[in-house]
């Protein structure tokens, strides 16, 4: 246990590190999204029904920082093999003893804390500006982000998979953020079907606490049920599609070509 | 006393099938030899010999089609994590490095996937440093370090693993004269120190002579030699003579060379001869006759490895095998 919390903070630091290296990059990505919550907070007011504001607010603003989430996992994990292909570090990673579904899954982690540090101080900064607060209720929606995070990272791992084999898929990964947002932004009310999908049911349990203020007892056990199984059945699918695709890569020579 | 093999390669195979043409290559064929403790051994080959994919095999980044490979007796085909924990690899030079980290940074980065805390690695990480004359560098970013100083970082950090083999993709590729002989000397080091087993692949010739004990020279996918260094020079040098001719050649004797001596060079007067058969000299000495060709003198050649090489590679093609 102690050596997978020593990959988890090797992975989390280095990110940390090229965060800070890449400073103007970083710096940029920040002032974009504080600009972004800023308009949110402010620019629904205008644009939307005056009656409907703080719904509005709510509803943009979480679907706005799933898809986000959402969007920087799946398309970190497959740039980041496509990049470590090209510059002749993905074999080096595939030789630790570790195992490589574990040096991604504790990258995934490292970028989902750091990303989730900066949004939620970004947010934060953004509703002291605005003056608007909202109904954030933490002790719901970390436990329920958490588990959701779950089958982001099985998501994540069927892209991993992919790219192992493939390489050059920057063409699904931009289109990509079109299927996130379609995932993110549709409530379950309208689709009912994407609840089979990973990370949608979550994500409108979350809307429910923010906007209706749903507490635990809100929810039927069937919710916690259909969330939890989603997580975990999205984790061991994408897990099992990414060491079956590594073995493919194996068998057939592909780790190191791009 | 029979020595312990740490590195057993039994019999691999792989194949190929090409996208376009759907043609098969073999670019292993049944490929076996044993590394033992302590020891320095040389993979030479041509380009496309199949060394790189021996290499990949033995550190499990490619599966063979059939054959085993066993690191201290642990199957990599069946428990491939388990055998990594004994093997770590330079495979692609300084290109194994993150360039935007520093070198320091790096060593803790690989040391972590292994598993390993920053703080439990910082006594040997000093210790790597100064070992590669690195430590005043330490904190510069890879991509400002120069290239020898890049390959040795890329040295450093498979060494950081402490593992009991360690495979050497081209060490010496693309450095200069004093950074080579460098990390010749800090390869020696380890081994006499730390007892460690390398396994270097390489085209460069005064690598192998001065670093390996026994080399496996692999040609066509196939292990055309597996022999000490030494051995394999005066091996040739038994066999190869120079002649110091009075008068030139006629056509008729070199036609007669050509269908009776594989392997001979004629320039300027002088003959060399390399002899496959303890006849072959009488041969020789028949033809110099033939014309009457006066010799001034006879010499057993000198042999250089690069000479060694080339014959093997050349006689491989025929599937003349050394061992």
């Amino acid at each position: 246990m102690s050596s997978f919390l020593n990959l988890i903070t090797a992975n989390t630091r280095k990110e940390f590190i090229e965060l800070k290296r890449y400073f103007p990059n970083t710096l940029s990505m920040i002032f974009t999204f504080y600009f972004i919550f800023l308009a949110m907070l402010l620019g629904i007011h205008a644009i939307g029904d005056p009656s409907q504001a703080e719904m509005n607010i709510q509803y943009a603003i979480v679907s706005y920082v799933f898809w986000f989430l959402t969007l920087m996992a799946l398309q970190d994990v497959g740039y980041v093999i496509m990049l470590e292909a090209t510059r002749g570090t993905l074999e080096q990673l595939y030789m630790s003893p570790k195992g490589m579904w574990k040096i991604l899954l504790s990258r995934f982690i490292g970028n989902l804390f750091l990303y989730s540090v900066i949004l939620t101080f970004l947010l934060f900064l953004s509703m002291l500006t605005a003056g608007q607060w909202l109904n954030l209720k933490p002790t719901i929606v970390v436990p329920l982000l958490l588990i959701t995070l779950v089958s982001i990272v099985g998501a994540g791992y069927m892209i991993a998979g992919l790219c192992v084999i493939f390489k050059q898929i920057q063409s699904f990964l931009q289109i990509l953020q079109f299927i996130l947002m379609g995932l993110v932004f549709v409530p379950l009310s309208v689709a009912p079907f994407l609840v089979a999908a990973p990370f949608v049911k979550g994500v409108d349990m979350i809307r429910h606490v923010m906007i209706e203020n749903y507490t635990w007892l809100d929810f039927a056990w069937t919710d916690y049920a259909i969330l939890i199984g989603n997580s975990v059945v999205y984790l061991l699918i994408g897990l099992f599609i990414y060491l079956k695709c590594e073995k493919i890569a194996m068998e057939r020579g592909l780790l190191n070509q791009y | 006393m029979e020595r312990e093999a740490v590195v057993e390669v039994k019999n691999i195979h792989k194949q190929y099938k090409k996208r376009k043409s759907k043609e098969i290559v073999k670019a292993v064929d049944g490929v076996s030899f044993n590394v033992y403790k302590g020891e320095i051994l040389g993979l030479l080959g041509p380009n496309g010999a199949g060394k790189t994919t021996t290499i990949k095999t033995i550190c499990g980044l490619l599966k063979a089609n059939d054959g085993e490979v066993f690191i201290n007796g642990v199957d990599v085909r069946k428990e491939r994590l388990k055998a990594l924990q004994y093997i770590s690899a330079v495979l692609e030079g300084n290109r194994n490095l993150y360039w935007r980290l520093t070198a320091r940074e790096n060593l803790e980065y690989f040391a972590g996937n292994r598993g390993h805390s920053r703080k439990s690695v910082q006594e040997k990480i000093d210790k790597l440093l100064h070992q590669f004359h690195l430590k005043d560098k330490e904190n510069e970013i890879v991509s400002n370090l120069s290239r020898g100083m890049q390959q040795k970082l890329a040295i450093a950090v498979a060494l950081l693993a402490d593992s009991e083999v360690l495979l050497l993709d081209e060490p010496t590729l693309g450095l200069d004269v004093e950074t080579s002989y460098e990390v010749r000397e800090i390869l020696k080091d380890i081994v006499k120190e730390n007892g460690k087993t390398i396994i270097i692949s390489t085209h460069d010739m005064p690598v192998v002579q001065d670093l390996c004990e026994r080399t496996v020279i692999i040609n066509k996918g196939k292990v055309v030699a597996d022999e000490n260094v030494e051995n394999l020079i005066k091996l040739f040098e038994t066999s190869a003579y120079s002649f110091t001719l009075g008068t030139p050649l006629s056509e008729k004797q070199i036609q007669m060379l050509d269908e009776t001596i594989p392997i001979y060079e004629y320039i300027d007067d002088e003959l060399h001869v390399t002899m496959e058969q303890e006849d072959d000299l009488y041969k020789v000495m028949d033809i110099l006759k033939s014309d009457a060709t006066s010799i001034e003198k006879i010499d057993r050649a000198t042999v250089d490895f690069e000479q060694v090489f080339l014959t093997l590679i050349k006689d491989g093609e025929e599937d003349v095998v050394v061992s």
